[in-house]
């Protein structure tokens, strides 16, 4: 799966727990930029990712997972 | 005051230990005391010996838990506002306690029309932690929680209040903090639970760890516990329930006590949890705003100790000096094993809601126990007592709802909602369990669809943001019950949110 591929179905992730579409995802995007992504929505957003791709993420990855860049990564490491 | 008195002894007498971690920067209680005597001076130099009541500006750093210990060294109470609430609810705050010194450590303050002590600007001075003579019935803090009408509701609580908290846990001999314990403090100083994340670990001289505004709290809190090797932690449930799916790669040996508080604790989560967490006690605690935190707990152990009701862990029995009264409607004490409303009683009740004798006249009653008057509060707790002498949680008996630990009442989200609405339609807030067994806020409009930007945009200039519901549903004509009522149990059904 290319990254694009990747990045429009983590975005569909999101819209989906966000309730709205007013944003952009980049690599450098983090939860500052995006209105409604906070500590709780965060971990719906994983848990939704982790249903779209069939994966689950290691507690050590995600506590260092700063930015959608770094959400990315662990996504394509996984799916490898 | 006799644990102010303690606290300068404990800041004294630890100066080289840590006091305070806050992201990844570690400061001394030597570095505590400097800070702390800066700003007492710059109290005593600003403000008049009549104001009591001083805002506080909660940032995450050593001056705003510093400004606490200041205010209490010279009699004074702090009245924490949230910099990431909306201005708006904040300057409610401060007008409705007539607060006109704010100590406030942002760079650059939004509290124009209000003396501000800007923490972080001040000069050295000679460290003075020696505490002031003052009376115990003064105010130590006020914090303020959601209300029915719109209007938040203040929460006084004395300094004999944290007295009693203290002597009440001093006599517990199953949990001891000593100087070499790390301790979590994931808690806004808004809410009452974090009294006890601080106080305890500055009476042990042990260290302080608490969570940066913008990190993610649930993977924070784990990074502590693995890196830092945090031995006590204090939390809300909600937090287990979201670390849940990661739990069979915790395995945190060195935590000691895990107490929990600020909502319902399942026994199945308790048991899982408990196996991250191999040499832990754990205490579940139970405890409202207005009786200074904590009235007692139950020790769980997923062995011996794991007493529930409807899947919900026990909240066990008083503490020292805390009497508890399970009433009916007509506040008359009920039988063993009968559902009734917990009532609180004891040294740690809150003289009272701040200026709003209506609602002190439905709260508070006094009852006679050995032909003495005692003055109780109504927790709006469903409980029943069994016959070995623990309490049960059963619910609650009003349309107030915890979210992440927070006390919400629904109807105050329905009427800031309708405030501004163009239609004139009925809204009805409902929390809503998520698939990991969390509450979320829902809004149900009785309507065909239509744009609610506006209404959220309003809501979120009026609430702070753990009361901004995250699903909004239409639905043409919301369903009754027999006897008429809106019928929440299936308007939920609605909400397919998992």
């Amino acid at each position: 799966m290319s990254r694009e591929e990747i990045l429009s179905k983590v975005k569909e992730a999101f819209v989906s727990v966000l309730e709205h579409e007013n944003f952009e995802l980049a690599d450098e995007t983090t939860a500052d930029d995006v209105d409604g992504w906070e500590s709780i929505t965060h971990m719906m957003i994983i848990t939704e990712v982790e249903k779209v791709f069939n994966i689950k993420f290691k507690l050590m990855d995600l506590m260092n997972m700063n930015n959608v860049g770094d959400l990315l990564n662990t996504i394509t490491s996984e799916l490898e | 005051m006799k644990y102010v008195k303690k606290l300068q002894e404990s800041i004294d007498g630890h100066a080289d230990h840590n006091v305070l971690c806050i992201s990844n920067t570690f400061y001394t209680y030597q570095d505590f005391a400097v800070e702390i005597s800066k700003i007492r001076a710059a109290i005593v130099n600003t403000v008049e010996d009549s104001e009591k009541l001083i805002g506080l500006v909660t940032n995450d750093d050593l001056e705003t838990y510093a400004s606490i210990i200041a205010l209490w060294l010279q009699g004074k109470a702090y009245v924490p506002v949230n910099p990431s609430t909306p201005l708006e609810r904040n300057l409610q705050v401060f007008e409705l306690t007539e607060t006109k010194y704010v100590i406030d450590s942002s760079e650059s303050s939004i509290y124009t029309d209000h003396t501000v002590i800007a923490s972080k600007t001040l000069t050295e001075t000679e460290i003075n932690l020696i505490p002031k003579e003052f009376s115990g019935d003064q105010i130590a803090y006020i914090l303020f929680t959601s209300g029915t009408t719109g209007l938040p509701k203040g929460v006084p609580i004395t300094f004999n209040n944290v007295q009693g908290l203290v002597n009440a846990i001093e006599a517990e001999p199953e949990f001891n903090l000593v100087p070499s314990d790390r301790c979590l403090q994931m808690f806004e100083l808004t809410f009452d639970f974090s009294v006890v994340t601080y106080l305890f670990p500055l009476l042990a001289g042990s260290c302080i760890y608490t969570i940066p505004k913008k990190a993610i709290k649930y993977f924070y809190i784990f990074k502590l516990i693995k890196e830092q090797k945090l031995t006590v932690l204090t939390m809300v449930p909600s937090i287990i329930n979201y670390l849940r799916p990661y739990f069979p790669e915790i395995n945190a040996p060195d935590v000691r006590y895990c107490s929990f508080g600020g909502g319902a604790l399942h026994s199945d989560i308790a048991k899982e949890w408990s196996d991250c967490l191999p040499n832990c006690k754990i205490f579940n605690y139970y405890g409202p705003t207005e009786f200074t935190v904590y009235s007692g707990f139950y020790p769980y152990h997923k062995e011996t100790h794991q007493k529930a009701h409807n899947g919900i862990i026990a909240i066990g029995t008083p503490q020292k000096d805390t009497l508890y009264l399970v009433v009916n409607e007509n506040n008359e004490e009920v039988p063993v094993g009968v559902t009734g409303e917990l009532c609180l009683a004891g040294p740690q009740i809150t003289p009272g809601y701040w200026k709003n004798e209506e609602r002190n006249a439905i709260s508070f009653f006094t009852h006679k126990v050995n032909d003495e008057d005692i003055r109780y509060y109504k927790t709006g707790d469903l409980c029943i007592k069994d016959e070995e002498g623990d309490f049960l949680y059963a619910g609650r008996a009003d349309f107030q709802v915890k979210i992440r630990g927070y006390r919400v009442e629904l109807a105050e989200i329905e009427f800031h909602a309708k405030a501004k609405s163009e239609r004139k339609v009925n809204m009805v807030a409902l929390d809503i369990t998520n698939t990991l067994g969390n509450a979320e806020l829902g809004l149900a409009i009785e309507s065909e669809s239509f744009d609610t930007d506006a209404i959220f945009e309003y809501m979120k200039t009026k609430m702070p943001d753990y009361m901004i519901p995250g699903h909004v549903r239409f639905v043409k004509e919301f369903p009754h019950s027999i006897n008429g009522k809106i019928n929440r149990k299936e308007l939920r059904t609605y909400f397919d949110i998992n």
